[in-house]
């Protein structure tokens, strides 16, 4: 091999110097005597080393130092003058960046549906290099103190900032620790854990309302009232809730008005109080209680018209 | 109606917590049953009373909840037959592994469910400091040699686990009270 590259680090900072040293071995045959060592930075203009030495053994030896490399990917060249052009005797890649910041605002919740945890971050701003995220957790109990088994790691789908924690890899109705690790070739961070039981951060979807049709037996429905059904997301129906109504003519400008709450296992409900001949929008949203939870969000409108 | 519960101090988080856990598990094994059992049409197996025999000559094994019964309600005795209990019947599951196809994601997940209940009675038992030092030893499991006795073995061990999630919802809830 003609020309060997050593480089400093094949990764740095952005702005930090690169130092490269290019040694031509003397059985490396066709050149002069003394041959003109140049160095290529990408397309730039090529450029002589701050030295170039014969070494004892023969060997030509040329260092340089790049003050600094605001490339974040690039090729450093060895050449050698020959004949009219410069032959490129080596190449190295050169890629600089930053360190991952520290992963934040990392938060969690639980699908019912999918019976998986799946939790996201912010990863920071751009590093410029390639850099891996991945989800670690391991089972615990109380304040998150022990550790009840060992770590399970969530490798993301590339450029997410989400990963989803199958059921398998849960410990349900128990703590369990959870953090974000990011990596990249200048370092490590990791972010503040969490910890939390998968099913405090279960995230509902909101109940199912419906018209209730008049029935013989049923009285007939009062001008100010409006009666209907509804019934908690299915998925989550083995949990204690507490649901809250709120409703609002259809008119122009018209607030909603909140009614609760409506504990989640009586299933019908009369709403009085209301403008008579007036079509109203209903939506209901639950949380799980007493036990801890997140509100779902509201439900799509159910529209129903008071009698005259 | 159940005696008064002794000076154990449950707390109501965990008794919270064990009910939902309870009605999870209730849920998921009624949803596998009826799936068992619509299979009645196909392999004639609508009614757990007609497996009996075919139980004991399994050997398919019952968990005692007599310390949670209304003559003598003991919480720390209760505490260990739930535990026990739970852990047999996630054992008796795990030895129906391959039942069918069709129902083995609701088995996984019905004894996952079930193995993390155990588990947190088990750690509530020690916060109490009324856990054995040793973990209760899983005796030997009947061995289901067929499709057969997988789809018979699957029906009376859930419907078994019904009753024994009853028993133990009904405490729950009287201690909660």
């Amino acid at each position: 091999k003609c020309g060997q590259i050593n480089i400093s680090a094949p990764v740095v900072r952005l702005g930090d110097p690169v130092t490269a040293s290019c040694t031509i071995s003397q059985n490396c045959s066709h050149l002069d005597p003394e041959p003109q060592i140049l160095w290529r930075l990408g397309k730039e203009q090529e450029q002589p080393g701050q030295r170039q030495q014969r070494l004892p053994d023969g060997t030509w030896k040329s260092t340089i130092t790049l003050p600094y490399l605001n490339h974040t990917h690039t090729f450093l060249s060895c050449c050698v003058q020959w004949g009219n052009h410069p032959q490129i005797l080596d190449q190295a890649e050169l890629q600089a960046g930053y360190p991952p910041a520290v992963p934040s605002n990392l938060s969690c919740f639980m699908n019912l549906t999918t019976n998986s945890l799946t939790c996201q971050w912010e990863p920071g701003p751009n590093t410029y290099l390639p850099t891996t995220f991945i989800l670690k957790s391991f089972k615990s109990r109380g304040n998150c103190q022990t550790q009840e088994d060992s770590v399970f790691d969530c490798v993301p789908e590339k450029r997410h900032s989400y990963c989803s924690i199958p059921r398998k890899q849960l410990l349900l109705y128990q703590n369990m620790v959870i953090w974000v690790r990011a990596e990249n070739a200048l370092g490590v961070r990791e972010s503040p854990q969490l910890c939390l039981d998968p099913v405090d951060v279960v995230k509902l979807e909101p109940p199912t309302l419906w018209a209730l049709e008049p029935s013989p037996q049923a009285a007939p429905p009062q001008p100010h009232c409006l009666c209907f059904g509804w019934e908690p997301w299915k998925p989550s129906i083995y949990m204690d809730q507490e649901c809250e109504l709120r409703h609002r003519p259809q008119q122009e400008g018209a607030s909603w008005a909140q009614v609760a709450p409506l504990p989640s296992s009586i299933h019908q409900y009369e709403l009085c109080g209301l403008l008579p001949a007036t079509v109203y929008a209903l939506q209901m949203r639950c949380i799980r209680s007493p036990l801890p939870g997140y509100w779902s969000s509201w439900s799509p409108s159910l529209e129903l018209r008071t009698t005259e | 109606p159940l005696s008064p519960a002794s000076a154990l101090p449950i707390p109501r988080s965990f008794l919270l917590k064990s009910l939902e856990q309870v009605r999870k598990i209730q849920a998921e094994g009624t949803e596998l049953l009826e799936a068992l059992v619509s299979e009645c049409t196909t392999y004639k197996l609508c009614h757990p009373e007609e497996l009996a025999l075919l139980g004991h000559s399994l050997g398919i094994p019952h968990a005692p909840l007599s310390s949670c019964t209304s003559q003598g309600l003991q919480p720390e005795g209760c505490l260990s037959q739930l535990h026990s209990g739970l852990v047999l019947y996630q054992s008796l599951l795990q030895a129906l592994a391959g039942i069918s196809a069709e129902v083995s994601p609701a088995l996984d997940m019905l004894q996952l469910d079930v193995t993390n209940f155990a588990i947190t009675i088990w750690q509530q038992m020690e916060d109490l400091g009324v856990a054995p030092e040793v973990k209760p030893i899983q005796g030997t499991m009947p061995a289901f040699t067929s499709a057969f006795q997988r789809r018979a073995g699957g029906v009376l061990v859930i419907s078994n686990l019904q009753n024994f999630l009853e028993l133990a919802y009904r405490v729950l809830r009287y201690l909660t009270k």
